[in-house]
């Protein structure tokens, strides 16, 4: 049953780094043995988006990304967003408009929403279209368009 | 994570992708995003994956008289591509209208053609379902059947096809580029997907080893500009369709010259509606007509107990379709 | 970076982490002061927000940088992982099950069955009636019958696949209704509870009104859809308990059903919160606990058990799927002569909370009015079907949505304004319920009805941009075809525990001089679920004694029970033991101050940061007044007692009630049977607004999942068998279908008895939401709706 480990070679948060691993291993699970957990695991079926992460700038759902495709990509996790002693404008305007309850949606909300205003969001329809893959059970999706409303300049 | 261990290599090009394709347990993969579910699930068990999505397949752009759109262009390339939204903005509107923006940043064009049902019985473990496993018998037959189709469904299976795309692009008489071991030929998008008969594990008429390359869409000089795309779902976002419709007409001094009605959701591969079509040549552009259209669409749908209502519900969805293509709102 | 790093290790001085036991495992945060942002040597400190202030959530920049360690981020060295294998049937008999092939695999370390449950075989947050394992008969699609602990998921779920268990298949019984009649499945019968409530003389001709209505309703089984999957971690204890970490609503409960099934006392179980990814009812039962914990012992390693979305949709219980029929008489004027309700009440394969919730659901199935007589009949019943138990609201969500539609239906009949049918039966202070319990708290409910319906109504204008209409992102929206629509409802329910339950919360309390002036340390089980309990906690004790860095000591059972998280219950509860444990630390205070200073303790009282006396000549700082001192304080909250209602459903049974009123405005799209919800505006009464920002979080938050099962959730069940367990296909509104929600009025009229006079905000918010959607429904295209979740199908065909 075993299959050799493969190597592959990431740019995970502005760090370069080589890890051997299973070839069938979802890039959510490498961020979480590189020791990356702020990637959270929700669904594994692509469907509530609390495992996006940024791949080369463009959001995806980690779960579903087979990993050693995307060797040689830049990867960005909430880990790299902001750092310890300051947050990033969008991680302030969790805070400020108080978007989460729970928090297990935060980091995917924060991560889908910087590839969102990436792509370009022009109005709160836009971002209430473009975050509608990231499912929040608490229901703090009025505070989360607001958030990041604020943090794209809207 | 669940299914059975698999090799994975990147293809060198479609020659060696071709070449290794065709071996049995090889499959392509690419966004990954549904054979990574159905490997996840136990519905896929590949032992080997070979990965086109680096291959430069993704180019988008015009050869001769028709729009190029790479078999790995990912969804969001393709819907803002401004080829495809001067062209044929059907086809952004379908994308659009699809999935989430993380699934549409990793799906590409030739997997959205080639992902299977989404019929629950074929993708839970444990449920019989034919197209998982000839002879295991369909659990939607005298099960849950809301999702069930209404055309083309045989007594072994009634899983619909659940891409947007795939019924945006039939309604734009696109065809596909397909690699094989006996080099490359082009097939009709319609042609590309069978009725699932004695064998419902195949979805398609792909050789072993085929690959498809890009697909290919007439310009909009020769096929019109009037077309639209509706999706109906229990969710105003990132649902798949509980049925949709792709229409496109080209009007010519007030008559109708040409029309494709196709709906999606509804059967196990985009579905024209010929009869509906052929009663809009000739007509004038009016709601009556359009009804009597629809009606005749769908005329003859064997329904199941619990997906009848999608006969009317296709009915009215046709007529809103045209309805919103006319007066174009 | 390296692969061998852990998780969510830092601690920085607003987000430490507890490690256990000297190994590396962290659990949910300990949490100081959120607002504590200045350098650990200057002398200036912020002040910290007091009760009725927008306090930042001390939990908040974890959560937003990732930071934050969930149940199922718990890493310990050398942990193993189980699994659970579960039955494909909904009723079989078992006839063998093999785990030899399993326990042969290489990796494997255990495989435990019934036979391994040393302790009670049976547990129940109610009544103890669900085998650990089934090991004769199952009784539900995914009932547990075997856990694997193995060296990596993958040989543990290749180890539930060897296990070998053959079945006699039975066919299932899944209609609550012939289920009361049907052969018992289960040696305590088939009914959980059968209920009545007599109020007046329901059997007089007297009884009878001029004008009456009937209504059969129905309602599906929702999903509390949490985000974060269950997860425990176990760790052996060298004394042969255990220490566990779950993320749940009640770790003290986890603790009594878990010891009594590993055959331990309760204090060789030591359980510690981990951080919690919503739960909603979800976590207040047992769902992987004993397991874990079984495979623990079993093996002497820890232990890591985690649910994957499939297996939580088996794992954990869900709101009871209900057929209601009602039948409401009136007198000419519009009084409310009797309500007549039969309910019936599927509460799957084992008891849960289904006793409670059919309680609660017959004690407010006339809604918040008065009514002169009433015969309520309430069946919880068992089936195949998969087990419910709690899910916010409580029963209350299921028969709000039949008496507002029959209010509605009777208005209609009787030729007046529903709304003023509503306002002239409304309950107020000094009225009775059906019960008979006096209500003499806060009962605003006519001042709620009218401040809702009085809001200005979300202009008419254009139907908005395509994305706003019915049909949301695919494009069908033809302005031509929609309809708009208003429905009105109001809920109501009870806080707390009821029907005689022991229910209490205990808080430790104690300063201490720190590195930077004195710390609060606030130590309470209360499962902090993403409703703000930390951030109230903090408040409380900064209020009350007048000192602002406050360090919440993580939830565990050290301290005794907060009980569950659940019933509106922990600001009352939880908060009004930290606020007794403070003002008994205050106490102490102000003693030592008596010593120190020659002062009256009588006399003193703590205003903002300061101790003064009333006459004014004496002032203190806290700080300084608690300077190198140690104070602590350990109290219990009880509240009123109340009974267990009698045969005739009469006593007092609930401690307080609060009360919820919402207007929906719907856009359908009558020809494609698609509904927008355009906006819920809403009244609520909430006693004291002790975080304003926090509570409207609440309110949207409950009205997200009112509207979910209006318009779109229900688990699929055919013949027994879960046909969506997954969110693809078990939907919950996404961004694009939450409405906007508009605050009309929160009403501040203190509850007495209450800690600050607050009322509970989680769960009135859920209950009358999905009544006012359906109505507005039905308003819009003139046609009765019966069964939530509305369809298509319903609407247009």
């Amino acid at each position: 049953m075993p299959i050799e480990r493969i190597a592959v070679g990431l740019t995970v948060n502005g760090c370069a780094v080589e890890q051997w691993i299973d070839p069938c291993a979802m890039l959510l699970d490498v961020l979480h043995e590189l020791g990356l957990s702020g990637t959270k695991k929700g669904c594994e079926m692509g469907a509530c988006g609390a495992c996006t992460a940024l791949a080369d700038g463009r959001r995806i759902v980690s779960c579903l990304a087979l990993a050693a495709s995307y060797a040689g990509a830049a990867i960005t996790t909430i880990e790299g967003v902001g750092t310890p002693d300051e947050l990033h404008p969008l991680q302030e305007a969790f805070i400020d408009h108080d978007a989460l309850q729970c928090g297990y949606c935060t980091p995917g909300q924060i991560m889908s929403a910087l590839g969102l205003i990436a792509e370009g969001c022009c109005d709160r329809a836009t971002i209430r279209e473009g975050l509608s893959g990231n499912l929040c059970r608490c229901g703090a999706y009025p505070r989360i368009v607001a958030a990041v409303a604020e943090a794209a300049g809207l | 994570m669940s299914g059975v261990a698999f090799a994975y290599s990147r293809a060198a090009d479609v020659a060696d992708a071709v070449a290794r394709g065709g071996a049995p347990g090889a499959a392509f993969v690419a966004g990954g995003t549904d054979l990574l579910q159905l490997w996840k699930a136990g519905r896929a068990t590949p032992t080997e994956l070979i990965d086109v999505y680096g291959l430069g397949l993704d180019g988008i752009g015009v050869d001769g008289d028709e729009l190029s759109i790479g078999a790995t262009a990912r969804l969001s390339d393709v819907a803002r591509h401004p080829f495809v939204v001067d062209q044929h903005p059907l086809i952004a509107e379908a994308v659009l209208a699809s999935a989430s923006g993380q699934i549409r940043n990793m799906a590409t064009v030739g997997g959205n053609l080639l992902q299977r049902t989404r019929c629950p019985y074929f993708r839970t473990a444990g449920m019989a379902c034919n197209k998982h496993r000839p002879g295991s018998g369909c659990g939607a037959l005298d099960g849950e059947d809301r999702h069930a189709a209404l055309f083309g469904a045989g007594s072994s299976c009634v899983a619909t096809h659940p891409s947007d795309l795939a019924v945006a692009l039939v309604a734009l008489d696109a065809t596909v580029e397909v690699s094989g071991a006996r080099g490359v030929r082009r097939v009709g998008l319609s042609e590309l997907y069978r009725l699932p008969g004695e064998r419902p594990d195949v979805d398609t008429t792909l050789a072993a080893g085929e690959l498809i390359t890009r697909v290919l869409v007439p310009r909009a000089a020769s096929i019109g500009r009037l077309a639209t795309y509706v999706k109906v779902r229990d969710r105003a976002s990132f649902e798949f369709a509980l049925l949709s419709v792709a229409a496109v007409i080209r009007i010519d001094a007030g008559t109708i010259v040409h029309a494709r009605l196709v709906c999606g959701g509804v059967a196990p591969a985009p579905w024209r509606l010929p009869a509906g079509e052929a009663l809009l040549i000739g007509q004038k552009p009016e709601r009556g007509v359009f009804t009597v259209a629809a009606a005749a669409a769908v005329e003859g749908a064997p329904p199941l107990p619990g997906n009848s209502f999608k006969v009317e519900l296709l009915r009215r969805a046709l007529v809103r379709t045209l309805t919103t293509i006319a007066t174009g709102s | 970076m390296s692969t061998t790093e852990t998780i969510a290790t830092g601690t920085d001085t607003t987000t430490g982490t507890e490690t256990t036991t000297g190994t590396e495992t962290t659990t949910g945060t300990e949490t100081t002061t959120g607002t504590e942002t200045t350098p650990a040597d200057s002398s200036e400190r912020t002040r910290g927000p007091r009760i009725g202030e927008n306090a930042p959530r001390p939990d908040g920049v974890p959560k937003v940088n990732g930071e934050f360690a969930f149940g199922n981020d718990m890493w310990i060295e050398g942990m193993l992982f189980g699994r659970t294998l579960r039955s494909p049937h909904p009723y079989a008999r078992i006839i063998s099950i093999d785990i030899s092939k399993a326990l042969a695999m290489h990796g494997v370390h255990a495989v435990i069955t019934a036979d391994d449950v040393p302790g009670q075989k049976l547990y129940g947050l109610e009544h103890k009636d669900q085998p650990v394992f089934a090991s004769e008969v199952v009784r539900f699609h995914g009932e547990p019958i075997a856990a694997v602990a193995a060296d990596h998921p993958e040989t543990a779920r290749r180890a539930c696949r060897a296990i070998e268990v053959e079945y006699d298949v039975h066919a299932p019984i899944v209609d609550a209704e012939l289920s009361i009649t049907a052969p018992p499945i289960h040696p305590d019968g088939n009914i959980f509870r059968h209920m009545f409530i007599r109020h007046g003389h329901p059997d007089s001709p007297e009884s009878e009104g001029v004008v009456a209505v009937e209504g059969d309703y129905e309602i599906g089984m929702q999903d509390q859809a949490f985000l974060g999957p269950e997860c425990a971690l176990g760790i052996p204890l060298e004394d042969g308990g255990i220490e566990l970490y779950v993320s749940t609503q009640w770790i003290h409960a986890d603790r009594e059903q878990t010891a009594a099934c590993l055959g331990l006392d309760p204090e060789q179980v030591r359980m510690t919160m981990a951080g919690v990814g919503g739960a909603f009812g979800g976590r207040e039962d047992i769902s992987l606990q004993i397991h874990t914990a079984l495979l623990t012992l079993h093996t002497g390693r820890p232990v890591k058990l985690q649910y994957s979305r499939e297996e939580s949709f088996f794992g954990h219980v869900h709101r009871h799927p209900a057929k209601m029929w009602y039948r409401h008489s009136a007198r000419a004027d519009g009084t409310l002569a009797k309500i007549e309700a039969r309910l019936v009440f599927d509460g799957g394969a084992y008891a849960s909370t289904s006793s409670a919730v059919l309680s609660n659901a017959s004690c407010f199935a006339h809604g918040p009015y008065n009514v002169e007589h009433a015969l309520i009949e309430g069946y919880s019943v068992r089936t195949n079907n998969p087990s419910c138990g709690a899910m916010r609201g409580f029963g209350a969500v299921q028969t709000c949505f039949a008496h507002e539609a029959q209010m509605d239906k009777l208005a209609a009949a009787l030729g007046i304004d529903s709304i003023d049918l509503r306002l002239k039966n409304a309950l107020k202070t000094g009225d009775r319920n059906i019960t008979g319990q006096l209500l003499s708290g806060v009962v605003p409910v006519a001042e709620l009805i009218e401040r809702c319906v009085a809001h200005p109504l979300p202009a008419m204008g254009e139907v908005g941009e395509m994305m706003g209409r019915p049909g949301g992102a695919g494009r069908t929206a033809d302005a031509h075809h929609i309809k708009r629509g208003f429905g009105f409802a109001i809920g109501w329910k009870n806080l707390m525990f009821s029907e005689g339950f022991d229910d209490y919360s205990t808080a430790r309390v104690r300063i201490d001089e720190g590195q930077n002036g004195p710390v609060v340390t606030v130590h309470c089980a209360c499962a902090e679920v993403g409703q703000g309990f930390v951030t109230l906690a903090q408040q409380i004790a900064r209020t009350v004694l007048g000192l602002d860095e406050i360090l919440l000591h993580p939830a565990d059972t050290q301290v005794g029970s907060a009980g569950s998280t659940s019933a509106s219950r922990q600001t009352w509860m939880s908060g009004g033991a930290v606020q007794q444990a403070c003002e008994a630390v205050r106490t102490q205070i102000f003693a030592s101050l008596a010593a120190t200073h020659g002062v009256d303790p009588e006399t003193l009282a703590i205003q903002d940061d300061h101790i003064v006396s009333v006459d004014g000549t004496f002032s203190i700082p806290v700080e300084d007044a608690v300077a190198n001192k140690t104070f602590e304080a350990t109290e219990v909250n009880r509240h009123v007692q109340t009974v267990r209602l009698d045969a005739d459903g009469q006593g007092d049974a609930h401690v307080s009630f609060a009360f919820a009123a919402h207007r929906a405005v719907v856009d359908v799209d009558e020809e494609l049977g698609l509904v927008r919800v355009i906006d819920i505006t809403t009244t609520q009464d909430v006693g004291k607004l002790l975080n304003p920002r926090q509570a409207l979080g609440q309110i949207e938050g409950g009205i997200a999942q009112g509207v979910g099962l209006a318009v779109m959730e229900e688990i699929i069940v055919t013949n027994g068998k879960v046909r969506n367990a997954s969110f693809t296909d078990y939907l919950i509104p996404t961004t694009l279908d939450m409405p906007t929600v508009t605050i009309a009025a929160l009403i501040e009229e203190p509850e007495p008895g209450a800690p600050f006079g607050a009322k509970g905000i989680g769960e009135p918010p859920t209950i009358a939401s999905t009544a006012a959607v359906a109505a507005a429904i039905r308003n819009a295209i003139g046609r009765d709706i019966t069964r939530v979740p509305v369809r298509p199908q319903d609407i247009c065909l």
